[in-house]
């Protein structure tokens, strides 16, 4: 858990938006709800789960987290899903459906008293989905939380997944283009940062400063940065392109940071192409981190000119999302939800090709006092809508929602 | 005591409220005659959150277009002056949401007549329907008097502002603002207050523009009855 209360989080936020949690949580004083997932550790749900369930006692619910217990098979099943869901092709043979479903029903046996007594139970992606078909006699509301992209899935898996699924009182999504048809509400709840975390907490100039220093990075020149997994769909390539472009005319430096490249194998073959690419030019720096860098990327971010995600296809983008927290204007693929925070003009702009880019980094760095503005702009939008304060105002608009529900368009509690 | 208040009235019960979307259950629509089909059939709830839900949804304030159609018609069909007439409804100017449907399937039929061709979008900038539901709550805060209400807008959320001057004119007989509703209540003293409230032009602004200028307006009115006195 993060230890951080609502206290710390009223400092970012202002007393107006804590005090709408406040109220809100005060209809669902002493509801109980329990959090399923299949990790304590590693991954975005686990992060989710570290801030939201402790926030959620802190409001006056009783909250708790259950992790899924589950050998070797189970978690090759699950991840197999996890592929499916986002379109690979793969078979889906009996006995893997099987170990699935033997694990589950284990836990089960473990989970069941608290999750059939809970008002509110919220099942986070495929691998806890079956839980429900176990717990006949729940009394209260189970919900879906998908946070993956199943827009275009293998349909043996979404089939499988499907009826188990189906029969929760309602399921969210991060975007509406991740979602799926289903017989029951499907609701929308986009991601969220935590503005406290290692990665996007306030950092010292002196710490930003030695970050730099350690990276062999100046301040001399203007740093244009992108953060991502070393990928092709997250073009780095293109990046590269697109400050080949800008010429000598144009002062400025390019960072290029991410993970992948030592633990994912076509990581590896993407991060040579990447030096390929940038051999020759001694204004680009590219750094293959941990994934532990939090507080590096967090650095970097901070000092950064402009920051750049060119991808090519892409989820919801939380890294566009920390990069405007920063109040760093960002120049984003078109695709995916780059688009829904990426406002041409406002908060950055979106571009589709190498040229576009260039055209684009080249018309800030000529306008610092648009940098700033536009970088204002993107961090009050942030601030607004994608920090885990919003996100957990809409779980418990759900829960109250539901409780009356869900049928009306006006719910008055 | 600024506004002569000539009967007393029941004390303003601030609320506030929050906002949950959901997928409509519609399919998408990816190209013009698409979205004519499915505006006809979709669920006035759906309408509702495409024209008046933009402002208090989390999203970027879109300084050019307050719907979702006219955002669609300009970014992803590219069609600008199919934009342009969708944009500038007020569907507030409506008798009723069955009113407004009509008029938007009025200007995408007249569009679709001139048009050679149908417009349509790639995969994936399909308009998809979505509809919301409003949990609406207590902030625990009472108003007794005019003045108070002016001292305590600065306080107000962004969704208090939506729920008690925009939603409230779906729900209210004279579909007016809780506002000016409750102002009335007062008797003439209040009368150029409301009038001021009534003239703010709400819909094509952004809430945390609508609350500056409900503020702003509000205050200048305390001074004018102030001078006059």
């Amino acid at each position: 858990m993060t230890g951080r209360t609502l206290l710390d989080y009223q400092a970012v936020v202002g007393e107006p938006a804590m005090s709408q949690l406040r109220q809100l949580a005060h209809e669902l004083a002493g509801a109980t709800v329990v959090h399923v997932n299949s990790t304590r550790e590693g991954g975005g749900v686990a992060e989710i789960l570290n801030w939201l369930v402790p926030l959620m006692n802190e409001l006056g619910l009783i909250a708790s987290w259950e992790v899924i217990e589950g050998n070797e098979a189970f978690f090759n099943t699950t991840k197999a899903f996890h592929n499916g869901l986002q379109g690979n092709a793969l078979a889906l043979p009996q006995s893997m459906i099987d170990a699935y479903e033997e694990t589950v029903a284990t836990n089960a046996e473990r989970m069941r008293p608290l999750l059939e007594e809970a008002d509110f139970v919220f099942i986070h992606d495929p691998q806890p989905a079956f839980l429900l078909e176990l717990c006949p006699y729940r009394k209260g509301r189970w919900i879906w939380r998908c946070h993956i992209d199943v827009s275009h899935p293998n349909r043996k898996v979404w089939n499988y997944l499907k009826s188990k699924v189906s029969a929760y009182d309602s399921s969210i999504f991060s975007m509406p283009d991740f979602a799926q048809p289903l017989n029951h509400p499907q609701v929308i709840v986009a991601p969220s940062i935590d503005p406290l975390s290692e990665k996007n907490r306030e950092l010292s100039a002196a710490e930003i400063d030695s970050t730099l220093a350690r990276f062999g990075i100046s301040r001399d020149l203007p740093i244009l940065t992108q953060i991502s997994r070393f990928d092709r769909f997250k073009d780095p390539v293109g990046v590269i392109e697109a400050f080949a472009m800008l010429n000598s005319s144009v002062d400025a430096q390019l960072v290029l940071a991410g993970g992948g490249a030592t633990d994912d194998p076509e990581g590896a073959v993407v991060f040579e192409e990447v030096q390929d690419a940038a051999k020759g030019d001694d204004r680009i720096t590219l750094l293959n981190l941990p994934p532990d860098s939090h507080r590096d990327i967090n650095a970097l971010q901070r000092a950064s000119t402009i920051v750049i995600q060119k991808s090519l296809q892409e989820g919801f983008g939380l890294t566009v999302t920390e990069a405007m927290w920063k109040g760093k204007p960002v120049i984003g693929g078109n695709v995916g939800g780059i688009r829904l925070q990426v406002y041409n003009h406002h908060t950055g702009y979106l571009v589709n090709t190498p040229e576009g880019a260039a055209l684009r980094i080249r018309e800030l760095l000529r306008q610092p006092e648009k940098i700033h503005q536009m970088g204002a702009t993107a961090k009050k939008f942030v601030t607004d809508n994608f920090l885990l304060t919003r996100h957990l105002r809409e779980y418990l608009t759900l829960m109250l929602g539901h409780r009356r529900g869900m049928k009306d368009h006006l719910i008055a509690v | 005591m600024v506004f002569d208040t000539e009967k007393s009235n029941m004390p303003f019960e601030v609320r506030d409220c929050a906002l949950i979307t959901r997928m409509a259950g519609i399919d998408t629509a990816i190209n013009l005659r698409e979205l004519r089909e499915r505006v006809a059939v979709c669920p006035v709830e759906c309408l509702f959150h495409h024209f008046c839900e933009t402002q208090i949804r989390p999203t970027f304030d879109d300084p050019e277009f307050s719907n979702d159609f006219a955002v669609w018609s300009a970014r992803n069909l590219r069609d600008r002056v199919l934009a342009e007439r969708l944009g500038v409804i007020n569907p507030y100017t409506f008798g009723n949401l069955q009113e407004l449907r009509e008029a938007v399937l009025e200007i995408i039929d007249d569009h679709l007549s001139m048009l050679p061709y149908i417009p349509w979008v790639p995969r994936g900038e399909d308009f998809r329907f979505m509809a919301a539901t409003t949990v609406v709550f207590n902030t625990g805060k009472f108003l007794e008097a005019p003045q108070d209400l002016l001292d305590a807008l600065p306080q107000f959320s962004h969704s208090s502002i939506y729920y008690h001057f925009i939603e409230a004119r779906r729900r209210t007989e004279n579909r007016t603002d809780d506002f000016s509703a409750w102002l009335a209540g007062f008797g003439k003293g209040c009368e150029d207050l409301i009038n001021v409230l009534g003239k703010i032009d709400f819909y094509y602004l952004p809430l945390r523009v609508l609350k500056e200028t409900i503020i702003s307006e509000a205050s200048l009115q305390r001074e004018r009855v102030g001078h006059d006195r």
